[in-house]
């Protein structure tokens, strides 16, 4: 136990000094960059908690079994997106600094000036607030009667997901193109890409699942999660690499065709992520989030082997990190990585673990009012 | 054990999924039921559908005839709507193949069971769809004999193929694709053909199916190569399944025409087509199971599940539609605009409008239970999709083409009795092919089957392999 | 009962059965212990102990060759052998070599897991198993569970394997004989296979050769040909004198030569010179002049050109003071409509060309006859 108070110490002291570097980095730096920072967190937590939301529901969705043991892990990581809310309401704040279309001028730019209503603060804030809205619905519908089913154990739970999955599709639908519209592409709001609401999606689900898998392994280091196998890692894994090339082909398919049709207001988005540094940073991406997990868990052994997975995990999630700094950071000009970015990664990823490993505390580590939990457990390949 | 508490509370009837067969179902049984077809004469009606769809097919094969010695000019297609029926019928037929490799192999690996007892019919239509297909490019070349010129190989002309055309590359994914299901569907008939081998009283099928069989005897050792085999190809149909369509959308996308170049493109035509396909073996399948009497196999759970990847898909479908009219708006494009305004309002809004109805909203209907399990509900849908998703590539290919950037250049486009006839010859051939392949090798994969019926596996007694 | 055997079959009725009895034949150590299902069993391959499948490992590699097979030959041809810029694309330009990369790398995996399956680990197809003509063949490809113990050595011991079956709960056992054993490759063999082989491949390859050469000519590919249109320098029986090639209409005017100076040489006079007077314009004059004008009428202008002599023709010498006073314009409808002897160069000049040639003319005029102000205009 004191081994846990030390690392939740550690953490506290994270995110203490994180704080101090934040709040001197807009002193030290400038809003946009101060902004920039804190967008890109936000909206790393906001599709962590997506993500992991999207997995329960799509258990619901297909009635999958398998998964029934180890639902409770994105259950409790779906839980970020209650304090993705308050991080989103502050993140609003860097809409009139960052967001071109929010600015007075954009009434008076040629593309802007039509749209820039729905570029407005005003209607930027509604969407969001709509977005945290749906999504808290959402979580109270799927975690939070999951939870109580832990006490009840009334099966009626599993049918009420069931008829509510399909909704929440559409929900997920609306608020991860929302996500990728307004606080990504909004950046550049000039520049259109029909599918970057799939690309985003695909992040964020990858994201969601590397950090399951990441949390069932470390829990199972401590013992916990009985009855959790090789099959079950296996599906994980088997999901990981599915949709890390689903996010390849995603993100091939969009530059490929801009690249081709080679329309001035389309390649400007790439232009600037290809050249100087950010062009080391686009190949670095490429490597990470494509050529290295592909390889890593391409054959069928190392879906289940659990060093493999961790580290495999560990990858994506970094690979995440850096897909949205390389959505976000372009608009400041040339990459910067320095204590700023240092402090907010300290600040959130402190806070994100604090807030996963007290969540892990709580309730059973699986649903255990579920019916299917038994055939979940004797789940074979 | 915690999980002994989890079965206190009484599963709700919804959530139990019914058993894959109606029955009893045994492994002999099966074999008789199934591999009986292809040993008795057919009945009546099966001549008579073969009358019908040869008509069509020699209808169509007349119409190829009259282009071969006319040129294409005996089809509507016109400056500047330069590909019209050919490329909108490829489309679509390359499409409805889709859901079969997706029952084949995409539901394979998600461990889907209720996928053996339709995948190798769904797999047939596959092939059937792609022979179909192939017949548009080949023939809107021109000079449909010196086709083989789309193949790198070296020349006395002294000429290579251009790697950086779209339409290459079709060349390269349609033909893998053909290849590739072919090789699937055989592997997958070799343990089938087997059976009815060592069955068949008549020498002349046995000797057909002993050549066909390889020699195939059921080995573990080979059971074990196969199993493995049959993983393989599931996963590199699945990556297939996404390349092919994705490469037709680049056709289109790659473009700078406004209503082709979307990003969006190379999803949203995957999900179309199997959107499409998955319609086409409804539509069989219904047919199938009553007049063959397979209703013990292909249950009506088969048939809602199938009608509810059907649902989802019609979903996806409207969320593109969605994005690529909010696109047309957000992008402040005027060409863009422009092009997205002719799909609901223009000279063919109609054809909009039917792709819309016939796509999202129809198949709407399959949110309820009932409809799911009505044949007049499902099959009304299916033949909306159907023909939704012939328009939707009528609506992508015409209208995008028939105004363009330059007004001047707008013409409209009317297609003529050759394009509606090799249209027609097309859904004859795929007729034909289906009827045939219906009495001549089994319609259910019957090895597949027999694996997932009760008590067909080994019960877990303590030997736990998995350990 | 037959001399040697191969071996020994035992049939059960269930899965379960099988599986039971696996363990017990194993033990026996008699032979090699096979299973014949009708459909694979889970955890068989455990409990015969068969080795890991390779295939997995071999479709990777062979995946991995297909891609870099179908990039180097993209690139190859794209870069290399027949480097041409299409819509403005780099020709080595790999991401347009990616779809096909990705189609070829599935097909070397297919055809590597598919017939690498069969051919290599199967060994299929094998029409002479001793299995395959044994009375249990229609069961094992039906409903029933086989279990062999296979002859490893001349030691076999078929009654005991036999034994060892029917005690595992086999309800029926049947003892294979072992197949004909002669030679399957003979050199003979081989030899006729090799030269059906090349045979084929001959044929094969003459049928293709003439099927390309000849067949578009034929009807109706040939159509494409027999269209009705007009060949340079051949007959065509379409105009009246026979002739696919005819002469422009009268007044036909050329892009580019819209006429000018088309009246009398003093109407003419009034044409301005359009061109400035650079040293550009003035290169293009002089090899105009050079071309055109200087076998008569000299090098410098003075009509002493070299055809004078030979033929004793009377090129105008241009320093006359008649020339010098002509306007510009009149210069130039002598080179559109030619004087005297001297013929039209309208269609070896162009216009441009032409009023070179005049700045050009004017030049030579001033250089023959210099005056001492001349002097005060070259400057540096």
């Amino acid at each position: 136990m004191s081994q846990a108070k030390h690392t939740a110490n550690l953490l506290w002291g994270a995110v203490a000094l994180g704080a101090l570097g934040v709040a001197g980095s807009y002193a030290a730096t400038g809003p946009e960059r101060f902004w920039a920072n804190w967008v890109m967190w936000f909206v790393l937590l906001f599709t962590l908690g997506l993500g992991a939301l999207f997995i329960v529901a799509l258990e619901h969705l297909v009635n999958a079994k398998w998964s029934v043991p180890v639902r409770r892990i994105p259950e409790r990581i779906a839980t970020l997106l209650i304090p993705a809310v308050p991080v989103g309401l502050i993140a609003l704040a860097a809409v009139p600094v960052l967001y071109p279309g929010a600015r007075p001028e954009a009434a008076h730019h040629p593309i802007l000036a039509g749209k820039a209503f729905w570029l407005s603060l005003p209607f930027f804030s509604v969407r969001t607030l709509i977005a945290f809205a749906l999504c808290l619905l959402a979580l109270w519908m799927l975690v939070g009667g999951s939870l109580k089913q832990d006490a009840s154990k009334d099966p009626a739970f599993n049918l009420r997901a069931r008829k509510f999955a399909p909704a929440f599709m559409a929900i997920f639908a609306l608020v991860i193109t929302l996500v990728a519209f307004d606080w990504l592409s909004g950046l550049t709001p000039e520049w259109y890409s029909d599918i970057f609401g799939v690309y985003v999606f695909a992040g964020a689900f990858l994201s969601g699942l590397a950090a399951t898998a990441l949390a069932v392994l470390s829990l199972q280091d401590e013992g916990r999660l009985e009855g959790v196998r090789g099959d079950h890692l296996y599906n994980l894994g088997g999901f990981l690499f599915a949709f890390t090339v689903f996010w390849s082909y995603i993100g091939f398919a969009q530059y490929m065709l801009m690249w081709y049709a080679n329309l001035p207001d389309e390649v400007i988005w790439y232009k600037v992520r290809l050249e100087g540094a950010w062009r080391l940073i686009t190949l670095a991406l490429a490597g990470l989030h494509f050529v290295l997990p592909f390889f890593a868990l391409v054959t069928r052994d190392s879906k289940k082997d659990p060093r493999r997975l961790r580290r495999v995990a560990y990858l994506m999630l970094g690979a995440h990190v850096l897909d949205i700094y390389w959505l976000i950071f372009p608009i400041l000009g040339a990459p910067r990585f320095s204590w700023p970015e240092l402090s907010f990664a300290l600040f959130f990823l402190g806070g994100i673990l604090l807030w996963i490993r007290s969540a892990m505390q709580k309730g059973e580590d699986m649903p255990v009012g579920d019916p299917f939990l038994r055939e979940g457990l004797e789940f074979r390949l | 054990m915690r999980t002994d508490a989890a079965q206190a509370g009484a599963i709700p009837e919804e959530l139990i999924e019914p058993s894959l067969t109606v029955g009893k179902v045994t492994p002999g049984s099966l074999d008789d039921q199934v591999l009986a077809f292809p040993e008795t004469k057919p009945p009546k009606q099966w001549y008579v559908g073969l009358a019908i769809t040869l008509t069509a097919l020699f209808i169509g094969l007349g119409f190829i005839g009259y282009t071969f010695v006319t040129g294409i000019g005996a089809w509507g297609n016109n400056s500047p709507v330069f590909w019209a029926f050919d490329i909108i019928n490829f489309v679509f037929w390359v499409g409805i193949g889709h859901a079969g490799t997706l029952i084949s192999a995409i539901l394979f690996l998600f461990r889907k069971r209720w996928r053996n007892a339709i995948a190798r019919f769904a797999e047939a239509m596959t092939i059937f769809a792609v022979m179909c297909a192939v017949i548009f490019p080949l023939i809107h070349v021109g000079r449909p004999w010196l086709a083989f010129w789309l193949f790198p190989y070296p020349n006395e002309r002294a000429l290579w193929t251009n790697f950086r055309s779209p339409l290459l590359w079709d060349v390269f994914a349609v033909n893998t694709y053909f290849s590739v299901s072919l090789m699937f569907w055989y592997l997958g008939l070799i343990p089938d053909i087997a059976s009815m081998r060592d069955r068949t009283t008549s020498k002349l099928r046995k000797v057909v199916y002993t050549a066909l069989a390889l020699g195939w005897r059921g080995a573990a050792s080979h059971w074990q190569h196969y199993e493995k085999a049959y993983l393989l190809l599931a996963g590199l149909a699945t990556g297939l399944v996404l390349s092919v369509h994705s490469v037709v959308s680049f056709d289109f996308a790659t473009s700078v025409v406004p209503g082709w170049h979307m990003t969006i493109f190379p999803p949203y035509f995957v999900a179309g087509a199997i959107f499409a396909g998955f319609a086409m073996v409804v539509m069989v399948l219904v047919v199938v199971r009553e007049t063959m009497q397979l209703q013990n196999l292909i249950t009506l759970r088969h048939l809602d599940v199938m009608n509810k990847v059907i649902l989802s898909m019609s979903c996806i479908m409207g969320y593109s539609y969605l994005m690529e009219g909010f696109t047309a708006w957000y992008s402040m494009n005027e060409y863009l605009h422009h092009g997205f305004m002719n799909i609901i309002t223009g000279t063919y809004g109609w054809a909009g409008w039917i792709t819309i109805s016939c796509n999202i909203l129809i198949p709407q209907i399959l949110w309820f239970k009932k409809a799911r399990a009505s044949y007049f509900w499902m099959i009304l849908v299916a033949i909306g999709v159907t023909i939704g998703m012939w328009f939707e590539r009528f609506v992508i290919i015409v209208i995008s083409l028939h105004q363009d950037y330059l007004p001047s250049a707008w013409r409209i486009y009317k297609p003529t009795m050759t394009d509606f006839g090799i249209l027609l010859g097309t859904f004859g051939l795929f007729f034909t092919l289906v009827l045939l392949f219906a009495r001549v090798l089994p319609v259910i994969a019957t090895t597949e089957v027999k694996a997932i019926l009760p008590d067909a596996q080994p019960s877990h007694h303590g030997d736990d392999h998995h350990a | 009962m037959p001399e040697t055997s191969y071996a020994v079959l035992g049939v059960f009725e269930t899965p379960d059965a099988l599986m039971k009895a696996i363990p017990k034949a194993r033990a026996s150590q008699l032979g090699t212990v096979e299973a014949y299902t009708p459909y694979p069993i889970h955890g068989i391959d455990e409990a015969l102990g068969l080795r890991k499948s390779p295939l997995g490992g071999m479709v990777l590699v062979m995946g991995i060759l297909g891609a870099l097979t179908a990039f180097g030959f993209q690139y190859w041809i794209s870069a290399v052998d027949y480097p041409i810029i299409t819509g403005g694309k780099a020709v080595g330009s790999w991401e347009a070599f990616i779809p096909i990369m990705f189609e070829v790398t599935v097909l070397f995996a297919t055809f590597t897991a598919g017939l690498g399956m069969l051919l290599l680990l199967n060994r299929l197809p094998f029409f002479g198993h001793p299995v395959l003509s044994s009375k249990a063949i229609t069961g094992i490809t039906r409903d029933r569970y086989a279990l062999a113990l296979e002859a490893e050595n001349e030691a076999f011991d078929a009654a005991a394997a036999a034994r060892i079956l029917q005690e595992a709960g086999a309800t029926e056992v049947e003892i294979l004989p072992a197949p004909d054993r002669s030679p399957f490759l003979t050199s003979d063999y081989i030899l006729r296979v090799a030269g059906g082989i090349f045979t084929a491949c001959l044929g094969a390859g003459l049928v293709m050769y003439f099927a390309i050469k000849l067949f578009p000519v034929l009807a109706p590919m040939k159509y494409m040909q027999d269209q009705p249109r007009l060949n340079a320098q051949k007959p065509s029986s379409f105009f009246k004198d026979g002739h696919g090639m005819q002469r422009p209409v009268a007044g036909t005017v050329a892009r580019g030569h819209l006429p000018t100076a088309t009246g009398t040489q003093d109407e003419s006079a009034a044409l301005v010179n359009p061109l400035p007077r650079t040293k550009e314009i003035f290169a293009v004059g002089r090899q105009a002049y050079k071309n055109r004008c200087e076998v008569c009428h000299g090098a410098v202008g003075d009509g002493m050109g070299s055809l004078t002599a030979a033929y004793g023709a009377k090129p105008a010498n241009l320093h006359a003071q008649q020339f010098r006073d002509y306007p510009d314009g009149k210069i130039y409808w002598a080179i559109v409509n030619g004087k005297n002897a001297m013929p039209s160069h309208a269609a070896d000049l162009s216009e441009p060309q032409r009023w070179a040639v005049v700045h050009y003319v004017r030049a030579l005029q001033r250089a023959q006859n210099a005056k001492d102000e001349d002097l005060k205009v070259v400057a540096p």
